[in-house]
């Protein structure tokens, strides 16, 4: 902490938050929201003479509660930066902390928060996780009886620098228990709860067992537990140390906590699974070692840095294996809890992993991104023509499109991410994208629909959340139906309607049509593009009379394979239940309606070619197919 | 930042006579092989126009597998290539970076993903499985028939990272970046940095203090 304070290049910046981030690898604009501490950080000298004289007392949060700071404060003595705070929530405006101060005239009632921009190459987020409020198990207790503690409130019980300078005592009468129970697992692998298991906890509270014994030789301890977790180095050892030292471990997660309002005493009631015996045991004090969870604001932030989540809110890395430590954004990395439950070496391990992925671009003058543009074909814009549009501009959530009526738009390269959103909008195919242009697209909807095509389940989905999706599916062996066909565009916002309408016309059984959920996607507001013309796709086959499950709209993210694998299957299923022959009559009836959608498609450079192309390839694939 | 456009330089596509693909089916051991014969997506796909080489290897992404790529690169002349294995966020870059040892434009090389997206997902339809396989391949080498040679764009980077987050990791990576010479941001939204690191008395397993 001090380390990081002294090295001049590292601005701490704390009681601060982030506010916005704009713009993308190695040129990312952040917005930080510099909070009022009413206490100005060049004057402060962190002499405390403020909070001397402060007759204000509130809880501090950093002491679990368990002991009073004043309004002006700072949370603990080794606070870094040590610069002192007015907590304006609590503060009576005594103004005694401004009389104390005095010439060095630090306290400042007139400040305000202050938004600061900062040009940013890359992004490394560590924010974290929190704590399973345990009280909501109201079998356990945890409120009602004074003596059943969170593991948290025993760290800062026992540490000396806490409220009690280290002593071991029992909140409700202040004596050192004799007797004391540690639960494992509370809220984690509880199917009510949080159903993953938390990492650490089983280290820590071996670890406040050896403490508390250590302590105290003669206090009896006992641990319970569903599995005792020791997978890193020293672990097993550690578990054995505290064997060695007479702390007993139980197996089996305690049903129920009873409380003698007399003595305060708690009896746990459980099950010894080791030896099948139902058991009431008493206790002077016990801790709950309760789970860990993404922190209140991760949502929050999830979304300020668009970057998705797992199941569960953790944030989510690229590829578990393969790179763990990246987001899905390009130059925004992940370290620490915020990914996922860690004990202290992953964490510092991870920090360090993600210094190193960073590094790799801000020790480059320049770096590389894909030239998955839009791009212009000038001749055929609306706009050039003298009509009103400006359809490109609107769907773009970057402001890359340089728009103005009379002209055809161009295109800002260092600002396209290439979402193609502008490129599904266009009424007039005036735009398309460098890797995925209508040609290339139309070309593997022709290929893949070349055969059987009443058979098959034409899926387009985004590169970032429903591809990755179907990995997962792939990945974890859910098994779907292999009528289903894929084809992948970066955002949901590129899939074209012509897209759908020609592969309706080819006789496709059904159609899917999938991306990120909205606070998920890449292209911060490219999925609403997409989910509006989903929208409307949907409601105009619906009016066709189009039978339902042909055309689904699904928003599925890279963790969601058990969703991709089920809605496929659903898909295959409503099919099924259509039969053959109805859906062989549906698919002529609306034949020459989707046709007559699409009558443009061969204006669109090189299209046709790819048409006739794919024509080649058709009369083979059919030759194929009849040589069976 | 550059404030201007791509122009679309090269927008014919290849001409289908000059095009020579080559394909490549992976068995990824028993993980593709082991549901479909990839033998008899090879055969499918050397009778596809403009398809001047097809084969299977055992592990594409292997050395061996790159080596094989590469020299079919050379001995025919290939100009598109077609990876038929795993997924694109799994060896996108090595295949890219693979054609592009031997002269290729890394853009034009397609994976059609027949592991994740087939074998490993109807392990038990081999049938349907094997069709599939055939259809993704089909489809990728339709698609690279049409794809052009691209150049990544270069943009500059600006020498500051933030660190969101002062617990033990965000103080860990904050120091690493500048100890090499890297200016940092750490911001913390609590009062003091530490995070929940600072509120544990001793730690595991080698119980020293925590701060």
């Amino acid at each position: 902490m001090v380390d990081a304070a002294r090295q001049p290049l590292i601005q701490v910046k704390a009681f601060t938050e982030v506010e916005k981030v704009e713009g993308f690898v190695g040129n990312f604009k952040v917005t930080l929201r510099e909070k009022a501490k009413y206490v100005r950080a060049d004057r402060c000298n962190g002499c405390a003479a403020c909070a001397k004289v402060c007759p204000v007392e509130v809880p501090n949060a950093f002491e679990m509660n368990l002991a009073p700071r004043k309004a002006a404060y700072i949370p603990m003595s080794q606070s870094v930066p040590l610069i002192y705070n007015i907590d304006m929530d609590a503060c009576i405006h005594c103004y005694k902390c401004v009389e104390a101060c005095g010439a060095l005239e630090a306290i400042d009632f007139s400040m305000e928060d202050k938004l600061v921009e900062e040009e940013i190459g890359a992004i490394i987020v560590a924010t974290g996780f929190s704590h399973f409020d345990p009280s909501v198990m109201s079998e356990y207790g945890f409120g009602r009886f004074p003596n059943v503690i969170t593991a948290m409130e025993m760290e800062r019980i026992n540490n000396s620098a806490g409220p009690t300078h280290g002593a071991l005592i029992r909140p409700s009468d202040g004596k050192t228990p004799k007797n004391l129970a540690f639960i494992n697992c509370v809220g984690s692998r509880d199917k009510r709860y949080i159903s993953s298991c938390s990492n650490f906890c089983c280290m820590y509270s071996i670890k406040n067992a050896i403490l508390a014994k250590q302590m105290h030789p003669d206090t009896e301890i006992t641990v319970y537990y569903i599995d005792i977790r020791t997978p890193s180095k020293g672990y097993e050892e550690f578990y054995d140390r505290a064997r060695e030292m007479g702390i007993r471990f139980v197996q089996g997660r305690p049903a129920m906590i009873t409380e003698n309002p007399d003595t305060h005493n708690l009896t746990v009631h459980g099950e010894d699974a080791m030896l099948g015996q139902v058991i009431a045991r008493e206790y002077d004090m016990v801790m709950l070692n309760q789970a860990a969870i993404p922190q209140p604001d991760q949502n929050h932030m999830s979304s300020v840095l668009n970057v998705a989540q797992s199941p569960g809110g953790w944030f989510m890395e690229y590829h578990p294996k393969l790179r763990p430590i990246d987001s899905p954004t390009d130059g925004i990395f992940f370290a620490g809890a915020c990914q996922g439950p860690k004990d202290i070496p992953a964490s510092v391990a991870q920090g360090s992993a993600a210094a190193a992925r960073a590094s790799r671009i801000l020790h480059s003058p320049q770096w590389q991104i894909e030239p998955t543009v839009a791009v212009v074909w000038p001749e055929k814009c609306l706009s050039a023509q003298g009509k009103a549009c400006g359809m490109c501009e609107r769907a773009c959530p970057y402001g890359a499109v340089d728009y103005k009526q009379g002209v055809a738009p161009t295109i800002i390269t260092a600002k396209c991410h290439g979402c193609g959103g502008c490129v599904g909008e266009c009424p007039t195919d005036t735009i398309t994208q460098l890797h995925y242009t209508d040609a290339q697209i139309l070309s593997q909807i022709r290929t893949l629909l070349a055969t059987e095509p009443e058979k098959k389940i034409l899926a387009l989905r985004c590169h970032w959340c429903s591809y990755g999706g179907a990995d997962l599916a792939g990945t974890s062996h859910f098994e779907y139906s292999a009528n289903e066909r894929g084809i992948k565009v970066m955002c949901s916002a590129r899939m074209d309607s012509d897209f759908i309408y020609e592969a309706y016309r080819l006789g496709a059984g059904a159609v899917l049509f999938s991306g990120c959920h909205q606070q998920d996607c890449h292209y911060i507001t490219g999925q609403l593009v997409g989910a509006k013309r989903a929208a409307r796709l949907q409601g105009m086959f619906e009016r066709m009379g189009m039978s339902p499950g042909r055309f689904r709209v699904e928003w599925i993210s890279a963790a969601e394979g058990d969703k991709y694998a089920r809605v496929i299957n659903e898909m295959q299923a409503s099919l099924d239940e259509l039969g053959p022959e109805k859906l062989h009559d549906e698919i002529e009836r609306m034949r020459p309606e989707m046709a007559k959608r699409i009558t443009k498609l061969p204006n669109i450079p090189h299209v046709q070619q790819a048409f006739n192309r794919a024509d080649n390839f058709q009369t083979i694939m059919l030759h194929e197919v009849k040589a069976k | 930042m550059t404030e201007k456009s791509i122009e679309i330089t090269s927008q014919e596509p290849i001409n289908e006579k000059d095009l020579r693909i080559g394909v490549y089916v992976c068995h990824c051991g028993s993980n593709i092989a082991g549901v479909i014969p990839p033998g008899e997506v090879v055969e499918f796909a050397g009778k596809l126009p403009g398809v001047a080489h097809a084969a299977e290897t055992m592990y594409a992404c292997a050395d061996s597998g790159q080596r094989l790529i590469k020299d079919d690169i050379k001995k025919y002349g290939l100009n598109r290539v077609v990876v038929s294995a795993c997924s694109v966020r799994m060896h996108e870059p090595t295949f890219r970076a693979c054609v592009a040892e031997a002269g290729l434009n890394p853009f034009l090389m397609e994976m059609a993903n027949i592991r994740e997206q087939c074998t490993w997902a109807h392990g038990h339809d081999r049938e349907g499985a094997l069709e599939k396989a055939k259809d993704l391949t089909a489809s990728a080498i339709s698609k690279v028939s049409f794809l052009q040679p691209l150049d990544m764009i270069k943009v500059p980077v600006s020498k500051k990272a933030l660190v969101i987050g002062g617990g033990v990791a965000g103080i860990n990576a904050a120091l690493d970046l500048a100890e090499q010479n890297i200016p940092v941001v750490l911001v913390e939204k609590e009062a003091t940095i530490g995070g929940v690191m600072a509120q544990l008395n001793k730690t595991f397993p080698t119980m020293d203090c925590s701060i």
